[in-house]
């Protein structure tokens, strides 16, 4: 039962991922103008030329045309081929990627490490006035503006020089041993990595505390408590678990919304990531790479979810059970 | 005792009904027969009841005779009227003969329109009048089940259990049907209530010479008001027939088996204070 | 009853801080291009009652601002020069709503002073001023596309959920597809699609267009949930029973049904796109100069020695706080409201 459920799964990730590659194929392709419009403007090439270049990287040929191209370079690893860098699109992208999930995995569970002590202690104490602060506290985190905070950080590492302002290795790194380098990359991730957690902390901490409220308030928990089980246990052994079905959709929410935040702060703090080459890209009309970084997100947006799906197949006995 | 004219109000055979549900997670469809092979005459100013346990179908079989939904097979006919060769627009005149009451008061009635709204609604919905004329016609109503004429104003959040159903029987009558529903309009009152509402409805039915088909499972009430009885188990009506004979010499096992189940009040006093 | 409060009080904190936008001619000492090229960067200027012997003012004032001879770029008081601050003060020509000529402002000083009561950015423009147009262009994009989306969501959303079947499906799928994309990252890419030579207010338009669009699939969600629920409630079939049709029980019964959820999303929503309008003018993709909106006004703040140097900058950042924190708390309070009223 479980198997047929996966499999459902993944075929319909497979046609999502598919869909989302059309549309925005479409969307980009459809626009007027393209890289070589800088070119045009310029009077001492001639318009000869531009086309020619046009055809040498098959800007000329209809869309379904185009599409078909891409995909095989899809298949071949490709991705496609950037105008700017003079490269296929795939190996500009994976290093990129592979910072971006470095920088979104560690900040995902940074913040839930920091949201399910600080929920959980909130709903044990709720309406009592150190939650009622903690639930203020939180409000207040949650309007503070990312773009904020992330200059806040920005400025705290250039002021105090504690922390490195941007990059991911100090230069000259590259020669040092295996942990020395863990360690400065460490050191440079943690910036990022803080403030891409404190932009979801406080809506976690909120669902979690009020997901951990609805569980303890139900019947079989009173039951439990008045059967003489303590506290503690009825928290982790009884209310953690059931609470743990909304909270692992969360899961997969939140990893779509750290993608989209972590665009803005690795340009900010100048993180080796997708963002800064998609904001690169876009000025540079470069069209392949553009599609290449959104339908990597879009991937690891559908992988995430789907990952959340299966933890709640492994979570909740009454999907197996049917 | 009961005048039998030679027609029939409403006349159906052989209706049945199916509903389509769909499996939570994997999102298979399942058929599931709500009824099926249902015969029943219902003669004018009569009061008939239909009697079942949960999920016997009595509701979808009282849903689908109020014009709710539709039958998948069978005859059904109002009035000498042929309803299931009538569609949409066609049957909206036969809509303001057969109406219905529900189990639930409170969800009954939309809770942000007041108590005049809620009865002039069907008169908007048919365009009946002037807002004036509906206002008169609708406060009229109210009056006669028994609610003040200042309540006009008031949601219908404001009303206790009992004039909420006051209020939908009101909303119910104020298009003269000939017929009506009342699916376990009952069930949800007190005792008090359920009283007070029998004898309003036995006072309407008296001025207006309604026809009443109560749906319920409430065997004890049932024997206080019907007149003819029908019995509905698995989605088929297993006996029917005057509700004297029916009380007296049950005919069909299941029917007899709901008879001996009924506690009457010598039981009830033996068992407790035994 | 609290609950009444704390709802009123962020309407009013909403349409306070609004209507200071929405009048920013008024409030504004300057238009927002007007440039000073002798003050780039100057440090918000001080407004005294006191002056340097001692002597009480009824009417505050502020000292001339002189250029460091030494230090370029520093910036010196010239306590010759005494500017009263005027209220009601004549200044530059604006336009009220873009039709009503008028040029009475709040707070003025009398030229050659300066009244930077924010400081001034690298072309020394009033940051006060630039703040409140600035407001102007990104409010007004985060309200239009907050609106769209929701329209968007109450049409779609109502339609799946009330008729059910392939219509329904095809509707979720839909959504489920443009929930599935990072919005930002659509939201870029669609900017990247848009050419780059064509105007400021067409620009404006198509990425307000777009971000409304893109977001049209979480309230269409909520808004279906709804529907879903209220088209089962006994008093929609017995509306049914009278013969109502399709459109009255619509707009009659089942809509009305979805107001809570429809102005608590706008309500959570309006923040959201206006960051998102701040964010990409702040990466130099929105709207460009000379138009301002509070992403261009931070926008300066990525250099490094703007950052570190020139405190000052940060203060529109800051003052969005208020704002953001008005409608969450409105969100908040609506939610608590309609919770409780519903079914």
């Amino acid at each position: 039962m479980a198997m047929k459920y996966i499999r459902r799964r993944l075929v319909h990730a497979a046609i999502l991922l598919i869909a989302i590659s059309i549309l925005s194929f479409a969307l980009l392709q459809l626009a007027p103008g393209d890289y070589f419009d800088a070119m045009r403007m310029n009077p001492l090439i001639s318009a000869q030329t531009v086309n020619g270049l046009r055809t040498e990287y098959g800007l000329d040929r209809p869309l379904a045309v185009r599409y078909e191209h891409w995909l095989v370079s899809v298949l071949r690893g490709e991705l496609g081929f950037s105008i700017a860098y003079n490269s296929p699109v795939g190996p500009l992208i994976w290093v990129r990627a592979r910072n971006t999930l470095l920088l979104t995995c560690g900040a995902t569970v940074l913040a839930w490490l920091l949201a399910i002590p600080v929920g959980t202690w909130s709903a044990k104490k709720r309406g009592t006035l150190a939650d009622r602060a903690c639930g203020v506290a939180m409000s207040t985190f949650l309007t503070i503006p990312d773009l904020l905070l992330y200059l806040c950080l920005l400025l705290l590492a250039v002021r105090t020089g504690w922390f490195p302002a941007g990059g991911m290795i100090s230069p000259g790194a590259s020669s040092l041993g295996f942990w020395s380098k863990a360690k400065d990359v460490a050191l440079h991730l943690l910036l990022p990595c803080v403030g891409l957690a404190l932009t979801i902390t406080p809506m976690l901490v909120r669902h979690i505390r009020s997901a951990l409220i609805d569980v303890l308030e139900s019947r079989f928990i009173r039951a439990a408590r008045a059967n003489g089980i303590s506290g503690t246990r009825v928290l982790f052994r009884y209310a953690w678990p059931v609470a743990a079905n909304p909270l692992i959709s969360l899961l997969g929410f939140s990893i779509g919304t750290m993608l989209s935040a972590s665009v803005l702060v690795e340009v900010i703090l100048s993180w080796p990531g997708l963002g800064p080459l998609l904001v690169e890209a876009i000025f540079a009309r470069d069209v392949y790479v553009v599609i290449g970084v959104v339908m990597l997100s879009s991937v690891f947006l559908v992988a995430g979810n789907l990952f959340a799906d299966l933890l709640l197949l492994a979570n909740d006995p009454r999907i197996r059970v049917e | 005792m009961i005048a039998r004219p030679h027609q029939p109000l409403l006349r159906v055979e052989h209706l049945g009904m199916n509903h389509v549900q769909r499996h939570g997670v994997t999102n298979a469809r399942l058929i599931v027969q709500a009824f099926a092979d249902v015969n029943l005459t219902i003669y004018p100013g009569t009061t008939v009841a239909l009697v079942g346990e949960s999920g016997a179908g009595k509701s979808s079989l009282a849903r689908c005779l109020a014009l709710l939904e539709k039958p998948a097979e069978g005859e059904f006919w109002f009035d000498g009227v042929n309803l299931l060769a009538l569609y949409g627009r066609a049957l909206f005149p036969m809509r303001r003969k057969i109406q219905m009451i529900f189990q639930d008061p409170t969800s009954a009635l939309n809770p942000r329109l007041t108590a005049g709204e809620i009865i002039a609604e069907p008169l908007l919905i048919h365009g009946q009048g002037t807002k004036a004329q509906r206002r008169e016609q609708a406060l009229n109503v109210m009056q006669q089940v028994g609610l003040p004429r200042k309540c006009e104003r008031k949601t219908a959040l404001e009303f206790s259990g009992g004039q909420r159903q006051r209020l939908a029987i009101a909303r119910a009558l104020i298009l003269e049907p000939k017929l009506l529903i009342l699916d376990e309009a009952l069930s949800s009152l007190d005792i008090a209530n359920q009283k007070m509402i029998l004898k309003l409805l036995t006072d309407i039915q008296a001025a207006r010479s309604l026809t009443y088909l109560h749906i319920s499972h409430d065997l004890r009430l049932v024997s206080r008001f019907a007149e003819v009885v029908a019995v509905m188990h698995g989605g088929k009506i297993v006996e029917q027939g005057l509700a004297a004979n029916l009380f007296a010499e049950p005919q069909h096992p299941y029917t007899q088996e709901l008879l001996a189940a009924m506690p009457s009040l010598e039981s009830i006093c033996q068992e407790r204070f035994a | 009853m609290r609950r009444r409060f704390k709802l009123c009080g962020a309407l009013i904190l909403l349409a306070g801080f609004q209507s200071l936008i929405l009048l920013a001619g008024f409030f504004a000492p300057y238009n927002s291009t007007a440039q000073d090229r002798r003050f780039p960067f100057a440090p918000p200027t001080r407004v005294h009652f006191f002056d340097a012997k001692g002597k009480f003012h009824a009417r505050p004032f502020v000292y001339g601002l002189k250029n460091d001879p030494v230090d370029f770029g520093a910036y010196g008081i010239d306590f010759t020069r005494v500017y009263p601050i005027r209220f009601l003060a004549a200044g530059a020509p604006y336009k009220i709503a873009g039709i009503f000529p008028a040029h009475i402002h709040l707070l003025g000083v009398e030229e050659p002073g300066r009244l930077f009561l924010l400081g001034s950015d690298g072309y020394g423009r009033d940051q006060l001023s630039r703040f409140l147009y600035g407001g102007q262009l990104s409010l007004l994009a985060g309200l239009i596309a907050a609106a769209l989306s929701v329209f968007l969501g109450i049409m779609l959303g109502g339609v799946a959920g009330f008729y059910g079947g392939w219509l329904d499906n095809a509707l979720m799928r839909g959504a489920e597809l443009f929930l599935a994309l990072p919005w930002l990252y659509l939201l870029f890419a669609v900017r990247a699609a848009l050419p780059l030579h064509i105007t400021q207010s067409q620009v404006f338009l198509l990425l307000v267009a777009v971000m409304g669009l893109v977001g049209w699939a979480r309230p269409a969600g909520l808004i279906r949930g709804v529907v879903l629920s209220a088209k089962e409630r006994s008093f929609v079939l017995a509306a049914r029973g009278f013969g109502a049709s399709d459109r009255y029980l619509l707009f009659r019964h089942i809509l009305p049904q979805t107001s809570g959820v429809v102005l608590t999303q706008i309500a959570l929503l309006i923040p959201q796109f206006v960051l998102a309008e701040v964010t990409l003018t702040f990466l130099g993709l929105g709207v460009g100069e000379p138009l301002a909106s509070w992403g261009s006004l931070l926008s300066s703040l990525q250099q490094y020695s703007v950052l570190s140097s020139y405190w000052w900058m940060f203060l529109p950042a800051l003052l969005l706080v208020p704002l953001f924190l008005g409608y969450y708390i409105a969100a908040d309070a609506l939610q608590e409201r309609f919770k409780s009223v519903s079914l």
